[in-house]
């Protein structure tokens, strides 16, 4: 095989793996408008205003993801979360770890 | 003192750079050891709220590190987070409510005082959104 149709291969190779990995991430613009009810107890950017609700701006969106599918299939529970994930797709899911990811405050503590 | 009968079988495998170990080395070794193994668990009954952080340190204080049992995300971030809800956290996997084999095991041992202390380690400076991510 010629070197040039290699590269091209490889290329293609290449975007056949990335392509789906890209499309598999939420779209945060779409989580911020689906985020109103999460305001509620979580804070409109992110920063909760009660004690006992946790921060999500700036959490890692894998986690995220995993927490509101582990309230959803009911692997974690809490009465709260369990009823609000409920009604939430897959993509909902996706789309709003995506949002609060992409705020600022938490932060990996050294 | 069995062990000075201790023979190495004399096969060229076991045998290291420096030759087959000589039984009074593995005695020695076994004697380090010794000396080691007791201290080792009489510490168990002192361990600081530093050891505990250090221990949470092992994973939530590295940059995208990720768990890798039994599924792989990255584990969450904690520096900013509300104590409170660090603190009930660490109680529902002390008492088995919250499902996460490591944390499980971690906070199993935890006392109310360490839940307290670690929680405000993290949250401590949990105020206003700010700072770089990471």
């Amino acid at each position: 095989m010629r070197p040039a149709m290699t590269k091209k291969l490889l290329a293609l190779a290449l975007l056949a793996i990335a392509f789906p990995v890209a499309a598999a991430s939420g779209d945060a613009e779409v989580g911020k408008k689906k985020s109103t009810p999460c305001a509620a107890c979580h804070g409109a950017n992110g920063v909760s205003v009660s004690p006992e609700f946790p921060n999500l701006a700036g959490q890692y969106e894998d986690y995220l993801e995993s927490a509101l599918k582990h309230y959803k299939n009911g692997k974690r529970k809490n009465p709260i979360m369990t009823a609000q994930a409920a009604n939430l797709t897959e993509k909902d899911i996706m789309d709003l770890a995506a949002y609060f990811a992409s705020q600022n405050a938490l932060q990996v503590k050294h | 003192m069995l062990l000075y009968n201790l023979r190495l079988p004399q096969s060229n495998k076991t045998d290291g750079p420096r030759g087959p170990m000589h039984p009074k080395r593995i005695l020695l070794a076994a004697a380090a050891l010794a000396a080691c193994v007791p201290a080792a668990y009489a510490d168990d009954n002192k361990l600081t709220l530093e050891n505990r952080i250090a221990q949470c340190q092992g994973c939530h204080g590295i940059p995208d590190w990720k768990t890798a049992f039994p599924e792989v995300y990255r584990v969450p971030k904690l520096g900013g987070q509300k104590p409170a809800y660090i603190v009930s956290a660490l109680k529902e996997y002390r008492s088995g409510d919250r499902d996460f084999p490591t944390m499980r095991a971690i906070a199993a041992n935890l006392t109310d005082a360490e839940i307290e202390g670690v929680a405000k380690y993290y949250g401590g400076d949990a105020a206003a959104p700010a700072g770089d991510r990471k």
